[in-house]
């Protein structure tokens, strides 16, 4: 190629890198129509409408207190909702909205015994049905197998999808379970937590990969005349938005699962009532990733020996943290094998 | 995040990636190689106790210095005769109170409503 096309070339392509980055956040994400069922302050309970609900028991989508529940549909043919509607579960997602300081009091005990529980009541209101599914991810994996340990009476399924359950081999427990690391430092200044500094120390677990390799993968591709513009900017968009984590939540969090390893140890206490996973009776997935760096697998799988279910089952597959559940991998790979799973556990 | 599901665009005259010249791929190879070593070694440092140690003390600095900074910035603000952030916080908790209560209101009522609805019939008098 001779020097002024390569020239050309290069003009263009930095054009369509930066154009990419600086729109991102225009990118359409969470469009699969859904109603209302129910708020509460921040949170809300939304349900995907469909015209074939197949399955009896409805299956209740929880996310982390950390970025938004997006992620379970986050683009046309690349979303994980709309996949299940397709299969005919009737699917609600539970979204935590986005506190602010005033929100500071909203410990762990809030979001499982009051927001979960109570959107659990209304799933099952909505959907004229006596028992239901939850799936959990991350973060919302742990509080949802926390609420499967204290109430037990509606729950006939239960997935955890990357859950951080044992954190002592946690890459996060090197940083802040230490004794000079004080949660309370940052909750005196931030009475919510900005979601920029937990995504900063997020990010910093892996600080080539997320700084620089991320996008020197996109030039490569933009250069190349590769299109990954849809699936770039949504998930840039999706990475982006992080909500606060509320004060005393992020407080407890540190400390309870991090510190004192608690929820493993049997000694986690939600309002005076201990929270024993050995009381989870509901069948039971528990879904790993290989190359997870923020809920490795070890600290993941150790939930199936503490708990009391008769059916248990272990999903190992490759990918990340997120990766895992994106993707055409996704689509063909685990999304498949969960419908089926719980396809096999949703008749009335 | 790395997403598969590629696509090529149309409208980019193709090929646009001519064949590398042999040196050229030496680079990349070794640029690629030289990038993987820093990744994995950052990674390593980031995950040594010194780290985890020196991100709790800079962390500590970091918040001590913006609560000087809240702090006087709320007290400009405050002499101003204006509402400052705590007062709109302290103005978001009452109606957090109050939404909490008209919560559990309403569990009530769809409690009782539950209960008149699926209760025996009342005995006649």
């Amino acid at each position: 190629m001779n020097p002024v096309a390569q020239l050309t070339r290069l003009g263009v392509a930095a054009n369509d890198f930066v154009n990419i980055l600086l729109t991102a956040d225009d990118a359409a994400i969470a469009v699969t129509p859904r109603d209302v069922v129910w708020t509460h302050r921040n949170t809300t309970l939304f349900r995907y409408r469909s015209q074939q609900r197949l399955h009896a028991v409805p299956l209740l989508l929880v996310f982390a207190l950390i970025n938004r529940p997006d992620i379970f549909d986050l683009q046309p043919g690349n979303s994980f909702v709309e996949h299940l509607l397709a299969e005919g579960f009737d699917v609600f997602l539970l979204d935590w909205g986005e506190p602010d300081d005033a929100d500071a009091d909203l410990g762990l005990d809030t979001f499982v015994l009051d927001e979960l529980h109570w959107a659990v009541r209304e799933t099952l209101r909505a959907a004229d049905a006596e028992e239901l599914s939850i799936l959990g991810w991350c973060i919302g994996g742990t509080l949802a197998a926390m609420y499967a340990a204290l109430e037990r009476d509606a729950l006939r399924n239960l997935i955890l999808l990357t859950t951080p359950i044992d954190t002592a081999s946690s890459r996060y427990s090197n940083w802040v379970a230490r004794d000079s690391f004080d949660a309370a430092t940052v909750t005196d200044v931030y009475p919510s937590v900005p979601g920029e500094l937990i995504d900063f120390a997020n990010k910093l677990l892996k600080p080539v990969t997320n700084y620089w390799t991320t996008y020197r993968r996109l030039w490569d591709d933009v250069y190349a005349g590769i299109d990954r513009r849809s699936a770039y900017q949504a998930m840039a968009r999706w990475v982006g938005d992080n909500p606060r984590f509320p004060g005393r939540a992020f407080r407890e969090w540190i400390d309870w699962m991090y510190k004192e390893n608690a929820l493993a140890r049997g000694r986690l206490r939600l309002r005076g009532r201990r929270v024993d996973l050995r009381r989870i009776e509901a069948n039971l997935l528990v879904v790993t990733a290989g190359a997870d760096h923020i809920a490795p697998r070890e600290g993941t799988v150790v939930v199936l020996d503490l708990v009391s279910s008769a059916d248990v089952t272990h999903f190992d597959r490759p990918g990340g943290h997120i990766g895992l559940m994106i993707g055409s991998n996704a689509r063909h790979g685990i999304w498949p094998d969960i419908v089926e799973w719980l396809a096999q556990r949703s008749a009335r | 995040m790395d997403i598969s599901g590629k696509c090529v665009i149309a409208s980019y005259p193709q090929p646009m990636t001519p064949a590398a010249e042999p040196h050229e791929d030496s680079i990349r190879q070794l640029f690629k190689e030289s990038q993987d070593a820093f990744a994995a070694a950052t990674e390593r440092t980031v995950q040594r106790d010194a780290f985890g140690e020196l991100l709790a003390r800079v962390t500590e600095n970091v918040m001590g210095v913006t609560k000087i900074a809240f702090d006087v910035a709320d007290l400009i603000v405050r002499n101003l005769r204006l509402a400052g952030r705590a007062d709109i916080d302290r103005l978001g908790r009452q109606l957090a109170r109050t939404e909490d209560k008209l919560e559990l209101l309403l569990q009530e009522i769809e409690a009782l409503r539950a209960e008149t609805r699926d209760g025996p019939p009342a005995a006649a008098p």
